[in-house]
């Protein structure tokens, strides 16, 4: 494999140290979050320290006690678990609509392509915050509403990314070869466009991630999102604005988490699609 | 008598391209080929030369079935091919094969040699995995690449190699007839000779039919066996090779010939590069019988046509 | 030229209907009305009554066109949260506060960006240059209503030299205006940088600096024409993304606008004001779409008629 193109890429990644870092910044708070019961004293939800409520870090409560009396380090990493799960649920069932439809789109091209352009419109013109917040409102929030929320959103830019890609190859001769050899068109699609779209699918499943976690967040700051007691770090900076002119650590810890997880991700995906495809750098 | 590996009887092509401007969309009708005849015999090698644009590639896919023709017909070992459809078509792909001009373009960069060889085995299902990577990589020999390039990926081979890729890929499927669109254009002159070799090698070893197109005359000539010029979407002058190159009637043809650069210094002169309205002005005119006034294909001498104005 | 602008003009209008059908259903599709809720008791009879008195017995379609009739003679109905005015009234009461401080902070954020992005891309790989992209990368990662959170720590509680929230003194408008400016600033300091470093490596520029030219007037004359493409297509996100964030800024800053009335008519199932704020919303996203688009066109003298890339 090291001849392969996304050998290549792995090694102009390696070259970026902000990225490298910001990706090893993930890679531990998605081991918090996957191991959180062995990390925490106690649950998310276990009411207990009530005479010691809304106290301040101390050794042995890292990120000190919330005002209901429950570990506040416990609520910060299984918040991750929350923030993780939405993020990487959402980016998936982002690429699982965006690649065919790209797909179809780029190949087609012609009335395919303009209904999907269309469909792509409609959702630019419609902010997904927004959209999301009625969608949201509507239906009471909840865990699975949220992915779902996040991913109608989230496939437009996977969408629009596979379609430039498959548009690009094509126009390259190895499609006409394979044409002239008697492929049909799902048989080009499968072995050749989607392969030859692998970096904008990854880039584009790594982007969707920190808009999911984002849209939770807000989501949950506003009361629409995850209910409680699951701990959500949008809804902790919620209830963290209410005490954070005595209580600080109520609404510092929260929002470092939620702007640190977000951060990294970005970056991350920021490295990875200025490794995989060097020409898209800066967009 | 056997018949021609390939055949085209009055092939034409227009495009409607869409029109700039306007309040409604309109499409203006662009003539790309006009009523081309060509006949390919079994194991010969026949040129289409002329310019960009002058509807030689075009008139390759056509004969490829990867652009419909608007009008004529194809025929394939003497079976019309021209309107069947893609289920039809997919046992005759196997007979007819193609390579092009960029040989980067034509090969999928995410693919290993080995599986580019071996897809149009894998895409008409002929033999086991293990069989068809085993024919792909003796096919990849014969082309002259080693065995040890299969795993390699097309980016990290020369222009060169990359065309043995493509020829060893179009020749897996034992076609009779493959269309070679310009595929030493881009090459240097040394692998460009390398690259006719071992077309001409594989012409003689497999009894292939080739139609070559070129802009390229010294390449033409030194492969085929015989010769159509096209100019403007039209077939102007058709004859052996050698005719061509020693009796060219028609002034584009001439004009073409004066391209080609002379070695030595004191035979180099000024060249005239004719407009045109010039050629037009120029078709040789022929006393004959059903003058028409429009130009029109005629045999000058025999297998030499020449498109000319009967008077 | 004019069948582009006619196309994208039918293209729009089409999506804007859509939506609005979209949302209508949405609205009336969910179950649950104004006054179903467990505040407002009230009975079946009476119920029924309230729901004939704002047409909400209706087929949808026939309530869709009346709806719609009403809009376009500016017709919005009257908000449940406060049945003594019009939503039309309550608009016009709630949009001073967001003009102001959206425009301030577009504007302010807006040039401030563009400078920021010329600074860094012609002293790249300095300090400046390091300075702005991690102000962009902040300013374009993280939710606008954990910036505001930040801004509120620094600024009113551990410095304590600013208020928190409120509208009545002037110099309450400073937080929610650089919570505003966040997203202008951060894409127009990333896209201005990425633009005009684009633009300076042309041979062009160089040519213009053999010359002997400025460097200054290279940049405001000639580099920043040509790196004004790239900048109009970011108009179009940033504008979303500020008027997104405008709902968390004011609820958060307790300023009395249109964002704050957004979250309260949703969680209020206010139909009316929430079925205006959207329409509205959306329409001023159509129009910025199209002006991007038109401008795009107009700026570009090769743009490819008749389609976007």
């Amino acid at each position: 494999m090291t001849g392969s193109p996304l050998y290549f890429a792995l090694r102009r990644f390696a070259d970026n140290k902000a990225a490298v870092v910001c990706g090893l910044i993930l890679l531990t708070i998605i081991a918090m979050a996957i191991f959180a019961p062995l990390i925490t004293q106690t649950g998310y939800e276990d009411q207990d320290f009530l005479t010691a409520a809304l106290s301040f870090p101390s050794a042995a409560h890292l990120m000190g006690i919330d005002d209901l009396g429950r570990d506040f380090f416990a609520r910060i990493v299984y918040g991750a678990r929350i923030s993780l799960t939405i993020g990487f649920a959402a980016a998936l069932f982002s690429v699982l609509i965006g690649i065919p439809l790209g797909a179809i789109s780029g190949y087609y091209g012609g009335l395919a392509d303009w209904f999907v352009m269309r469909l792509i419109e409609l959702f630019s013109v419609v902010p997904p915050l927004l959209a999301a917040m009625l969608l949201g409102a509507l239906t009471g929030g909840g865990f699975v509403t949220i992915v779902l929320i996040a991913a109608l959103f989230g496939w437009v830019q996977v969408c629009l990314l596979v379609r430039a890609q498959v548009k690009a190859t094509r126009e390259k001769e190895f499609i006409r070869a394979a044409q002239a050899l008697g492929a049909t068109p799902g048989y080009i699609i499968r072995r050749h466009l989607i392969p030859n779209a692998v970096s904008p699918i990854i880039v584009g499943f790594v982007l969707a991630i920190p808009l999911a976690m984002m849209l939770e967040a807000s989501l949950s700051f506003l009361g629409i999102g995850v209910p409680p007691p699951m701990p959500s770090w949008g809804q902790m900076i919620n209830v963290g604005m209410n005490f954070m002119y005595f209580y600080w650590h109520m609404a510092v810890f929260p929002t470092a988490a939620l702007a640190i997880t977000v951060l990294a991700t970005t970056l991350f995906g920021d490295g990875l699609r200025d490794a995989l495809d060097p020409t898209l750098k800066g967009r | 008598m056997t018949p021609p590996a390939l055949e085209l009887r009055a092939l034409s092509k227009t495009f409607r391209l869409p029109q700039r401007g306007g309040l409604l969309p309109r499409t203006v009708a662009h003539h790309a080929v006009t009523e081309v005849s060509l006949t390919l015999p079994q194991n010969a090698i026949l040129g289409l030369v002329g310019e960009s644009g002058s509807g030689k590639t075009t008139t390759g896919m056509m004969a490829m079935r990867l652009i419909q023709p608007t009008a004529g017909q194809i025929l394939l070992d003497g079976s019309d091919i021209t309107n069947l459809d893609a289920a039809a078509m997919k046992p005759l792909r196997c007979k007819m094969q193609v390579v092009f001009q960029d040989s980067y373009s034509a090969l999928d960069p995410m693919m290993t040699l080995c599986q580019i060889v071996a897809e149009p085995l894998h895409i008409h299902a002929i033999g086991t995995p293990s069989e068809q990577t085993e024919q792909a990589l003796a096919m990849m020999e014969r082309v002259g690449l080693h065995r040890s390039y299969g795993a390699r990926y097309p980016h990290e081979l020369s222009g060169g190699q990359r065309q043995r890729v493509a020829i060893a890929r179009a020749l897996i499927l034992r076609p009779s007839v493959l269309v070679a669109d310009e595929p030493t254009s881009a090459l240097d002159v040394s692998v460009k000779a390398q690259i006719i070799n071992l077309l001409l090698d594989l012409q003689a070893e497999m009894g292939l039919s080739i139609l070559f197109i070129s802009h390229d005359l010294s390449v033409v000539r030194s492969l085929t066996d015989s010769v159509a010029v096209m100019w403007g979407g039209r077939i102007v002058e058709q004859a052996a090779t050698e005719t061509i190159f020693a009796d060219a009637r028609h002034p584009y043809t001439r004009g073409l010939l004066d391209a080609i650069p002379v070695l030595n210094p004191r035979e180099r002169r000024q060249r005239q590069f004719l407009t045109s309205a010039q050629i037009q002005a120029q078709i040789p005119r022929i006393a004959g019988r059903g003058a028409t006034n429009k130009p029109q294909l005629v045999e000058v001498a025999p297998g030499h046509l020449v498109e000319a104005i009967l008077q | 030229m004019i069948r582009y602008i006619l196309g994208r003009l039918i293209s729009v209008a089409l999506t804007f209907t859509v939506v609005s059908v979209i949302v209508f259903l949405m609205m009336h599709a969910v179950p649950g009305g104004p006054f179903d809720g467990n505040d407002m008791p009230v009975n079946d009879a009476v119920k029924a009554k309230l729901n004939a008195s704002l047409g909400l017995d209706r087929p949808l379609h026939i309530q869709y066109f009346k709806y719609m009739w009403g809009v376009l003679h500016f017709d919005f109905g009257v908000p449940f949260q406060s049945p003594g005015e019009t939503v039309l009234q309550l608009l016009a009461r709630a949009w001073p506060p967001s003009l102001i401080l959206g425009g301030s902070g577009v504007l302010i954020g807006t040039s401030l960006g563009i400078l920021l992005g010329i600074a860094a891309a012609q002293r790249r790989n300095t300090w400046v240059d390091y300075l702005a992209s991690a102000f962009a990368t902040l300013g374009l990662t993280i939710p606008v209503f954990v910036i505001s959170m930040m801004l509120i720590m620094v600024f009113a509680v551990w410095l304590r030299v600013l208020p928190a929230a409120g509208w009545d003194r002037p110099h309450s408008w400073i937080l929610p205006i650089a919570a505003y400016a966040a997203i202008p600033m951060a894409t127009y300091a990333r896209y201005t940088r990425s633009a005009v470093l684009d633009v300076l490596n042309k041979p062009f520029v160089t040519v213009l600096r053999a010359k002997g030219i400025s460097e200054r007037r290279i940049i405001f004359q000639h580099v920043l024409r040509n790196a004004a493409l790239p900048m109009i297509t970011v108009f179009l996100p940033m504008f979303i993304g500020t008027a997104t964030g405008s709902i968390f800024v004011e609820s958060m800053f307790r300023v009395p606008g249109l964002g704050a009335y957004f979250v309260s008519s949703i969680n209020l199932r206010d139909y009316p004001l929430e079925m205006a704020l959207i329409l509205m919303i959306t329409f001023m996203f159509c129009i910025a779409y199209l002006i991007s688009d038109i401008l795009y066109a107009l700026v570009n003298p090769r743009i490819r008629v008749g389609g976007r890339q």
